[in-house]
């Protein structure tokens, strides 16, 4: 079948009937919550235990179920490889893995799919496990990607059971209070977890830092904590956080960044109670720069930016240019550290800020918002997944949310890197709709897409480089010979979901070349 | 056998082109992603070899994101640096006489052998780029850079472009003999110091528009004065040959050459000199560069300040320089109300067949009418940022 954006959906993968993608804000879901189930613990009971392989035991995990990660320690994360092991040592077999997001660092994950420890992985991959996943023939059923309010909805729906949550938690005390903000190793938020230890059978916090009770803030709450496991370590330190991320200093790059913030400033949204989100690569923190140096210039005062949060971000917040920062993950260490001593900056979880089966996004408050892309099309489709090659690369992240919500959602993409075009005729995944996204920021000009012609007159009466599409990428095409494109077979690698559970496009197995 | 050639760099946007003169000839790439790019090189490299006259060598280009172009240039250079006998790249290229008194408010330097800079400098909205085979190019990358920048004049379309040769003396002519073949706007002769300096170069000049099929003289000279002897002989290089448009400033060869600091008060007599002798011969006269790329304030400062001299233009080294430079030389809302207003009169005089006319208790003569019809012809470029 067809989806709403023409993109061909199997009806039934393993058991799961599949629903089509209608449109951004088509559906409404209906009935209940999932739940848990009940439990008490009378006083003097002890949580804590003291390994991996014994949270296993006390757990019941057996070969089958499926287990949860959050991913706030990043590059530096070592509890999804350490439980792993364990799982492996004690010979459970067919687990379904379902992170918030796996990194570089967890490329052990490719080991345990050959040695049939991991069969299935819902959640985001990026790197060497796409890679690997993408050859086909992997998984005994295709990887699901979610954005990060997807991933919330569909544990509180029930489309995901987890049956056990493991939670790194830089600091935790004995009764099974947790946080990521403090500790020998902090890591910022570790509220992506929140929703996985309210629903999962059992919930396993996991530290190198047992303080004495209560540890606050609570992040993880003693009521949903089944276990505390104390380990010598939970991540490495120099992994988990970037130092500084450094500001974009290619002159197209920018280019782009420049125009985003004139385009921010034509758009009529940058005033008094001005609200954005600054994402972590180089051209939305340069334009996330300007925008501040706009704002101070104007003696604008905003009433909220969001994160990923950045040193970048925090300076905005000092300099008094928004009011409170809402933040579910910290980029870099200047963020942490801001969050363990400004209460305006404000800790927020993925239901909070994007969380379509609920009675309110954060992401819908927003004014303007600064995305990126691996592809975009013709009709404004953007594609974070897949390369032009077709291999799965990359997570959804908050992608999808943002820009359902956001009043003024730019993409800022170069034409080309190095040799290859990111305007294309028809991206090869779709992630995010077209309809809602409202402008391609591009070194060349701008394009506005048609739905937002009161956007284009203000561009254009503000002297922006306004441009077709089309004509944007004939120019870059003009510079390179065009590129083979992969032919993909039957087989699907991957489900990518829109933000309230139907299929937005899938992933299939690239079975030779044009 | 001969020893290998190479040319090229791993720098991102760049590729390194190999030959190695065999009798087994050969083509092979090596490219990060062979399934998408592999048949796009072949196709650039198998074009490229046969505008070359299909020379047979062994070749191994290996790709790091570079451009077309890119790769046709470093194939190029380095079969005819295995192959001396084969003929020069050439493709007709087509290019729009521009006005001698067009806006010239900015020149953005670019290296010409480095593709990490000269790709996408056609977007930064400057006036003219003048792509440089002088003091930004060692000497052992002086013919990859000349024939790097035939290839881009040929693919990349810029309102203006020029390109700085080395002195006749040393390269110059080599550089002339290469660019010439993709017809830029404009020659940029550094440390100019005499008429026949010019002279010299409209001789080449002549000759190479002759043999390319080209409108003789519709190649344009930008002398750089940049030395005590120079400055001394700015009027006679200012109208040696109709070809000179426009000067060019150079302040860190000339405060070397005099043994002078680098101060406003030092500058103040070359400056002055340049733009007197541009005046004398109806051309336009353009600053020298500002080093410091972060001082932004600093920039806007010795901009205004050369406007105020008479300079029409300065040099940018950092696309991000641009937009201030433009912000000085573009006209206030009160300036442009005002060139209206002496326009309009003097067209009512005109119309009633008046002589002399004044405005607010002031002649409207020539020069004033002039320069208000350039203050006008600024304004519309007030809206163009980008």
């Amino acid at each position: 079948m067809k989806n709403a954006l023409g993109r061909e959906i199997p009806k039934k993968v393993g058991g799961r009937i599949l629903r089509p993608f209608e449109g951004a804000f088509a559906t409404t879901p209906t009935g209940c919550k999932a739940s848990r189930p009940q439990k008490t613990i009378k006083p003097g009971e002890n949580k804590v235990l003291h390994s991996i392989e014994e949270a296993i035991e006390s757990t019941g995990l057996k070969s089958g179920m499926t287990i949860s990660f959050h991913h706030s320690f990043r590059e530096g994360d070592y509890l999804v490889n350490m439980v792993l092991a364990a799982c492996a040592h004690m010979e459970i077999k067919d687990l379904c893995l379902f992170p918030t997001a796996l990194f570089p660092v967890h490329a052990p994950v490719i080991d345990h799919i050959k040695n049939g420890v991991v069969s299935r992985i819902e959640g985001s991959m990026n790197g060497l496990i796409g890679a690997f996943v993408s050859q086909g023939g992997k998984l005994a059923q295709p990887a699901v990607l979610r954005s990060h309010g997807g991933r919330w909805r569909a544990v509180e729906a029930g489309d995901v059971h987890i049956d056990v949550a493991f939670i790194a938690a830089s600091q935790a005390d004995s009764y099974g209070n947790a946080n990521g903000i403090y500790g020998k190793t902090s890591c910022g938020p570790i509220s992506f977890s929140t929703v996985d230890a309210q629903y999962a059978d059992k919930t396993v916090v996991v530290t190198n830092d047992l303080a004495p009770y209560p540890a606050y803030p609570f992040e993880i709450q003693q009521g949903w904590t089944d276990y505390v496991v104390v380990v010598d370590e939970i991540g490495d330190p120099n992994s988990i956080a970037s130092g500084t991320l450094r500001i974009t200093r290619s002159p197209t790059r920018l280019r782009i960044a420049r125009l985003a913030a004139a385009a921010v400033k034509a758009s009529g949204y940058l005033k008094d109670g001005f609200s954005f989100q600054g994402g972590a690569g180089g051209i939305s923190l340069a334009a996330t720069k300007f925008v501040g140096e706009e704002m101070e210039r104007e003696g604008i005062v905003g009433d909220f930016a969001m994160g990923g949060g950045t040193k970048l971000l925090v300076d905005i917040l000092h300099r008094g240019l928004v009011r409170a920062i809402l933040d579910g993950q910290a980029f870099d260490l200047a963020a942490a550290e801001s969050m363990r001593h400004d209460q305006n900056h404000v800790l927020m979880d993925p239901g909070h800020y994007a969380n379509y089966d609920s009675r309110g996004c954060a992401t819908y408050m927003l004014d303007a918002a600064f995305l990126g892309a691996t592809e975009v099309d013709l009709d404004f489709n953007v594609n974070v997944n897949t390369h032009s090659d077709g291999q799965l690369l990359h997570g959804i992240g908050g992608h999808q949310e943002v820009a359902a919500g956001a009043s003024l959602t730019l993409i800022t993409v170069p034409t080309l890197r190095g040799r290859l075009p990111v305007i294309v005729n028809s991206v090869t995944t779709v992630t995010t709709p077209g309809e809602v996204i409202d402008a391609i920021v591009t070194e060349r000009g701008i394009a506005v897409n048609p739905r937002r012609e009161d956007l284009r007159d203000r561009f254009i009466v503000a002297g922006l480089p306004v441009r077709e599409l089309a004509d944007i990428k004939r120019e870059a095409d003009r510079l390179i010979q065009p590129l083979r494109r992969p032919v993909f077979g039957d087989e699907v690698i991957a489900l990518i979901e829109w933000r309230d559970g139907t299929v937005i496009d899938v992933v299939r197995r690239v079975e030779g070349w044009e | 056998m001969s020893k290998q050639i190479a040319v090229g760099s791993s720098n991102k946007g760049d590729c390194i082109a190999r030959v190695v003169r065999s009798d087994k000839p050969d083509i092979r790439i090596e490219t990060r992603n062979e399934n998408l790019f592999g048949r796009g090189l072949s196709a650039v490299i198998e074009e490229a070899l046969s505008a070359l006259n299909a020379p047979q060598v062994n070749l191994c280009v290996e790709e790091h994101g570079a451009l077309d172009y890119i790769i046709r240039a470093r194939v190029e250079s380095a079969v005819r640096e295995a192959l001396p006998d084969i003929a020069s790249w050439r493709r007709s290229v087509e290019r729009t006489r521009n006005a001698r008194d067009r806006l010239r408010r900015t020149r953005l330097y670019a290296p010409g052998n480095n593709p990490r800079l000269l790709v996408g400098i056609e977007l930064h909205g400057a006036d003219c780029v003048l792509l440089d085979l002088e003091d930004s190019v060692p000497l052992a990358e002086k013919f990859a850079a000349r024939v790097l920048v035939k290839h881009l004049l040929a693919a990349v379309d810029l309102p203006e472009v020029w390109v700085r040769i080395n002195p006749l003396a040393t390269y110059g002519h080599d550089d002339l003999a290469e660019v010439m073949l993709s017809r830029p706007h404009g020659i940029c002769l550094p440390k100019a110091e005499s008429a026949s300096d010019i002279m010299d170069l409209a001789d080449e000049l002549i000759r190479l528009e002759e043999e390319s099929g080209i409108d003789v003289g519709s190649t344009f000279i930008m002398p750089i004065i940049e030395t005590g002897k120079g400055v001394l002989h700015a009027e006679e290089i200012a109208s040696a040959d109709e070809r000179v448009v426009i000067i060019s400033f150079g302040a860190e060869d000339y405060t070397r050459d005099v043994g002078a600091r680098r101060m406003q008060s030092a500058l103040l007599f070359p400056r002055a000199k340049i733009v007197a002798a541009c005046a004398s011969a109806g051309i336009q006269a353009s600053d020298t560069v500002y080093a410091d790329i972060d001082d932004e304030e600093g920039l806007i400062r010795e901009t205004k300040h050369v406007r105020n001299l008479g300079f029409v233009g300065k040099g940018a080294i950092n696309p991000r320089q641009i937009e201030p430079i433009h912000s000085v030389f573009r006209p206030t809302k009160e300036e442009i109300e005002q060139a209206r207003k002496i326009i309009a009169v003097a067209q009512e005089a005109e119309a009633k067949g008046i002589g002399a006319v004044a405005l607010g208790g002031k002649m409207i003569d020539r020069p004033v009418l002039e320069r208000a019809v350039r203050t006008i012809a600024l304004g519309d470029q007030l809206g163009k940022k980008w």
